[in-house]
């Protein structure tokens, strides 16, 4: 074996450092898809969040064993090479034997333990990997800029291939993913170490390890993919006559269509419909299942007797007073709201952001079949990618446009609901709707109205009445009107120019023919003494006193939450979401002194009701900040909040952990291992600003993308691979400047700040602008905007690793490297909860602040070293 | 001797093996709408339902207690369905496994995806039925079969549908065997499995229906099934966060049939962990 280790490293090595990352990272986001198909993504979030607490660990435990691993290095990354790929493969192969359930957290001890279990088991071959590149980073840590650029390039490389992966193999066989691209990465390295044996190693693991995965199973008769049975597609698959129609892997999802029966779809119908309508269709339905969440009602071509169904459903609304319109259906999605339109409407244009779902429907002949082809319909315009975009730069200008249940999955998550950026529903998407109606025309939004004290239909509300006050600055007194069904359904009409009286006498009597609920209408009167006792009955509701004793201790009235009504609530409201519906609308609307009135009560409410904007596009986080401390002895009041209370949790083990770390060295040895290594905090802040900066950038960067990209898959890739990338030169040409890194980086920070702070206020406008553009142009403008501060975000880690390097301080590299890799876990949790709070704006000049920090605490890398006590005494 | 003492061992042995069968050698007294079990006491309850019923005391004494916690937090305040819930035998409608947590608040899985409703919900669903003797009741999604043997202390005429087929054979097969051991109470629930969207239209027109699915809409056939006056409750969103829909269908003096929606809890957020905590027979404090 040839080891000339003295010679300068061959591309070989640089090749293999770089597919490693790249394994890293398609595993790491393998195990977020295997989450999200199997049980709930963003108990997949959690799960990756704490298993990257693997790099930490890893450099903790070659920090106080450093003299050892520099010794080693090469056993070392040999070893934990070989093993990365064995251990991926049987660590993902336990978990799916040991799925946990979300829903029986609570009141089920073992699901914790479960939990814990799949939280180790990801753990493990992170462990492996951060030891390979720990080795070879500690081994090249003069030239770290150069090793750094191939770790980066190399994990945005990783990221661009599983985004290939993921139209090649389904969700279970994903991890053949990352598997290639170690065993390619492994023979890299062994060429690079001119080493026979590692290779032959390497191959036979290789083969062992794909027979695992590929043969194991079917063996054993034991899932590659444990799908939980709680998951939409799991019912599907239980009904007697279930067949799958469809399937198609790509990265817009893992999508499924069943044909049954037993499956009906009518959201929303009117209770009315039982006794006026003929019959329901029959065998009319499929269910469309997106990563087994659904299903997504897809519905046959009905006769001229089965299409009187359509006017029972809330989406008829809008054509009730324009019967002949050009319509706009803004998601397409099953194509029962394009249905309706098509059976109302002169002509209608249809938008789909999900390029996976009209695939399905032009190609597939079953598919066309059922639906009559509904997309090649001649009335029919197709618009190939989100119906915001569209509408926020078309000239066109429609009579009615609809937005009805495009979030239609979903309806019943037992796995609770993931934050997830919901452009089409933002203020400035709304205002772009309101703008692009002919005049005269109706905007009409249908959403879920299934919560009670109600929190989504909320924040539609004041997003709505937000949007048009800025489309068109006349009283609104008359624009709007809005329908409920009582835990089921509501509808708001804006109507451009308001509503006549013909128009209002034609709602009210469809209303009244469907037994909807009015909770605006232009003429609606409203009595004043309902609000008082339905925000006081909500408080109690969430706030109450719980004890006795509590209640002395607080000035909430005790409530027993089970209890029937008293004497004195008979009186109150039966249906209190419908009653804060007419209240939110009267003091949004009609109030005396409008803002005043609806701030009052906006106050007063239980749940956040801030409208959705570009900058917080989320239906989630509904506990006020100021209220949080409150609910924590109540948290199971919360439980379809599951993916926003998850994110405390994540955060709060992340910054145990990651408290551990760093305490770690400074309990068992600070005074041994660090003794001689002066600029220990300002060390420990530079690195954890980095860490936290550099993730909080990139995730709210991948946030604020989906705006122009319409795909968070889409948005993310570009993201990960254009940050990772830029930020590889960075790192490399940062090495041109290490001599002269005092003088440089202050001015490096700057501009990251600077940057930040810029992209944080104007970055809304231009990526909406961006989104106007055709899609190549898109994702070059996308490149484009990420590149200036992601170059520069490559220059401070390897700048300051590199001189720890030169300073022969190894065991704070090593440290360094874990600190940054736990604050990049802490932000990565912070990220939503400040998103979801405050906006993505001010999670970027957040990260300006902690580049800032780092600024500050840069030269303490530079402190010099002590001498050893032997030379000192010398 | 030697053989003498093997004839006693074995003797001990059996008598071990056999005395709780020995003991209940007298048949089960079978459920009567004039029978009650006896309500003043724990020790009364757990002594009466073990000589009459020849159920497991420890089950028995679960049972009281979260009775109690059922009264106690006005889940039910109906005397008949305060009696039908001390005379149904929770613990033989969840999975062995979960057995030792029956009479827990929390809501258990029972396999294929479904679960068996926390004994507040259940009861308080049952309230909001305010079911009569004779009273004919739907119920759609069978499920662990709790509900329905529930109810079948309250009326004998029930109609229960399970669309996962292998689930609806199961609870078939508990009914059965409980019937068998004595439990007659339960050859009043009439299950099949089907698509419950369709309801049962040879049995009806129903004075309740209960549904215990998630569906985007109250299915028709079920609103057409339903008597008018005639009451549908629905649990509305996911396990452990639930609401439950109460539907009222209406007839005007005209004939003209409409639907009146409502909520069980008024609009509370109702936990499935109750906030109230047993100490002995009395409510106390929070858990």
């Amino acid at each position: 074996m040839l080891t000339p280790r003295a010679a300068a490293p061959s591309r070989f090595l640089y090749l293999a450092v770089g597919l490693i990352s790249a394994a890293i990272i398609a595993l790491q986001l393998v195990v977020m898809r295997i989450f999200a198909v199997g049980s709930w993504a963003h108990f997949g979030s959690l799960v990756v969040s704490l298993a990257m607490m693997g790099f930490g660990l890893t450099s903790v435990v070659m920090c106080a064993a450093h003299a050892w691993c520099d010794r080693h290095w090469r056993g070392l990354a040999n070893t934990a090479l070989v093993c990365f790929g064995p251990l991926a493969i049987g660590a993902n192969l336990i978990a799916q034997q040991v799925p946990f359930n979300a829903i029986f957290l609570i009141s089920d001890p073992a699901q914790k333990w479960r939990l814990a279990a799949n939280f180790v088991l990801y753990l493990v071959p992170f462990v492996s990997g951060a030891s390979f590149l720990g080795a070879v980073f500690l081994h090249r840590k003069t030239a770290f800029g150069k090793v750094y650029f191939a770790d980066l390039v190399g994990a945005g490389v990783g990221g661009m291939t599983l985004l290939i992966g993921l139209y090649v193999f389904r969700p279970d066989d994903l991890i053949a993913v990352p598997l290639a691209l170690w065993l390619v990465g492994g023979v890299a390295w062994f060429v690079s170490q001119h080493s026979r044996r590692g290779l032959a190693t390497l191959l036979g693991v290789a083969v062992l390890s794909l027979a695992a995965h590929f043969v194991l199973p079917n063996l054993l008769s034991i899932p590659k993919l444990a799908v939980s049975d709680y998951k939409g597609v799991a019912y599907a698959r239980k009904f007697p006559d279930n067949r799958r129609v469809y399937e198609n892997s790509s990265p817009f999802g893992y999508l499924e269509i069943y044909s049954s029966s037993y499956l009906h779809f009518a959201p929303g119908l009117s209770d009315n419909a039982a006794f006026n309508l003929p019959a329901m269709p029959a065998n009319a339905y499929l269910g469309m299942y997106l990563d087994g969440d659904g299903p997504i009602g897809i519905m046959r071509e009905l006769s001229a007797t089965d299409s009187q169904y359509f006017h029972y459903l809330p989406m008829a609304y809008p054509y009730l007073l324009k019967p002949n319109a050009a319509a706009f259906v803004v998601q397409f999605g099953g194509g029962i709201s394009t249905m309706v339109a098509l059976h109302n409407s002169r002509t209608v244009t249809v938008a789909e952001g999900n390029p996976a779902i009209l695939a399905a429907f032009r190609r597939n002949a079953e598919l066309r079949d059922f639906t009559g082809d509904i997309l090649g319909n001649p009335k029919l315009d197709v618009i190939d990618y989100d119906g915001r975009l569209y509408l926020a730069n078309t000239p066109k200008r429609y009579d009615v446009i609809d937005l009805s249940l495009a979030d239609s999955a979903g309806l019943s998550n037992p796995g609770g609901f993931a934050i997830v950026e919901k452009y089409a529903y933002t203020r400035e998407a709304m205002t772009a709707y309101m703008r692009a109606l002919a005049p005269g025309g109706i905007l009409a939004v249908t959403l879920w109205n299934k919560e009670e004290p109600p929190k989504s239909v909320l924040k539609l509300y004041t997003t709505m009445v937000a949007a048009a006050r800025v489309a068109a600055p006349v009283p609104l007194d008359n624009c709007f009107y809005a329908v409920s069904s009582y835990l089921s359904t509501v509808t708001v009409l804006y109507k451009q120019g308001g509503f006549n009286a013909d128009e209002i006498a034609k709602l009210h009597a469809h209303s009244k023919a469907m037994s909807f609920d009015e909770i605006a209408a232009p003429d609606s009167t409203f009595d004043a003494a309902q609000i008082e006792p339905t925000l006081a009955n909500y408080r109690a509701s969430i706030f109450g006193a719980q004890t006795p004793a509590a209640a002395n201790a607080t000035t909430e009235p005790e409530v027993d939450p089970t209890a029937p009504l008293g004497a004195a609530q008979q009186a109150g409201p039966l249906v209190p979401a419908t009653t804060m519906g007419q209240i939110v609308w009267n003091a949004l609307l009609h109030g005396d002194h409008k803002t005043t009135a609806w701030d009052d009560v906006a106050r007063r409410y239980v749940f956040d009701t801030r409208p959705l904007t570009n900058d917080r596009p989320y239906f989630a986080a509904y506990i006020k900040p100021v209220d949080l401390p409150r609910i924590t002895d109540r948290l199971e009041l919360f439980q379809d909040e599951w993916g926003y209370l998850l994110l405390f949790a994540t955060l709060g083990i992340a910054v145990t952990v990651a408290t551990v770390l760093i305490a770690f060295p400074v309990v068992l040895g600070w005074r041994s291992i660090f003794n001689r290594y002066p600029g220990r905090l300002g060390t420990i802040i530079y690195f954890a600003c980095l860490g936290l900066g550099y993730i909080m950038v990139e995730v709210s960067l991948i946030a604020k993308f989906v705006l122009p990209l319409g795909n968070p898959t889409v948005s993310a890739t570009i993201l990960i691979t254009g940050m990772l990338v830029f930020s590889g030169l960075g790192s490399l040409v940062s090495g041109r400047y290490l001599d002269r890194a005092r003088a440089i980086m202050p001015k490096i920070f700057i501009a990251i700040s600077a940057l930040l702070f810029a992209y944080g206020a104007v970055l809304d406008p231009l990526l909406g602008w961006i989104g106007s553009l055709a899609y190549a142009s898109r994702i070059a403008c996308s490149f484009a905007l990420i590149a200036p501060p992601a170059f520069l975000m490559g220059f401070p880690m390897a700048t300051a690793m590199t001189w720890l390097g030169r300073l022969g301080k190894d065991p704070m590299f090593l440290w360094a490297w874990g600190i940054n890799g736990s604050f990049s876990v802490i932000g990565a949790a912070a990220v939503p909860i400040i998103a979801t709070a405050y906006g993505l704006a001010a999670v970027l000049q957040l990260s300006g602040l902690a580049y800032l920090i780092a600024a500050l605490t840069f030269f303490a890398i530079f402190a010099p070293l002590k001498k050893p006590l032997a030379a000192v005494r010398e | 001797m030697k053989k003498n003492g093997f004839v006693f061992a074995v003797t001990l042995l059996l008598t071990q093996v056999f005395s709780p069968a020995m003991a209940n050698a007298s048949p089960m007294t079978p459920f009567r709408w004039d029978l009650a079990p006896a309500m003043d006491s724990q020790e009364n309850f757990v002594n009466w339902m073990q000589q009459n019923r020849h159920e497991d005391p420890g089950f028995l004494v679960q049972r009281w207690r979260r009775y109690l916690a059922v009264v106690a937090v006005k889940d039910a305040t109906d005397e008949r369905v305060k009696e039908a819930f001390l005379w149904t035998p929770r613990e033989e409608f969840v999975r062995p496994i979960n057995r030792s947590h029956s009479y827990d608040s929390a809501f258990l899985d029972i396999g294929y995806g479904v679960t068996i409703s926390g004994p507040h919900l259940v009861a308080h669903m049952t309230s909001a039925l305010e079911v009569k003797q004779g009273d004919k009741v739907l119920e759609i999604g069978t499920g662990s079969g709790y509900q329905s043997a529930y109810l079948s202390h309250l009326t004998d005429k029930l109609w229960t549908i399970e669309i996962i087929k292998p689930l609806a054979e199961r609870t078939r097969g508990v009914y059965d065997g409980l019937i068998a051991k004595g439990y007659s109470e339960f050859s009043a629930i009439n299950s099949k499995q089907g698509d419950g969207y369709y309801g049962w239209p040879e049995a009806a027109p129903f004075d309740k229906i209960i549904v215990t699915c998630g569906i985007d809409h109250i299915p028709p056939p079920l609103l057409q099934q339903l008597k008018p006056g005639g009451i549908m409750v629905i649990p509305v969103g996911p396990p452990g966060a639930q609401h439950v829909l109460k539907v009222i269908k209406q007839q005007a003096a005209d004939g003209a049939l409409t639907v009146s929606r409502s909520d069980i809890y008024n609009g509370r957020v109702v936990p499935f962990v109750p906030f109230k905590k047993l100490e002995g027979d009395v409510i106390k404090g929070a858990h």
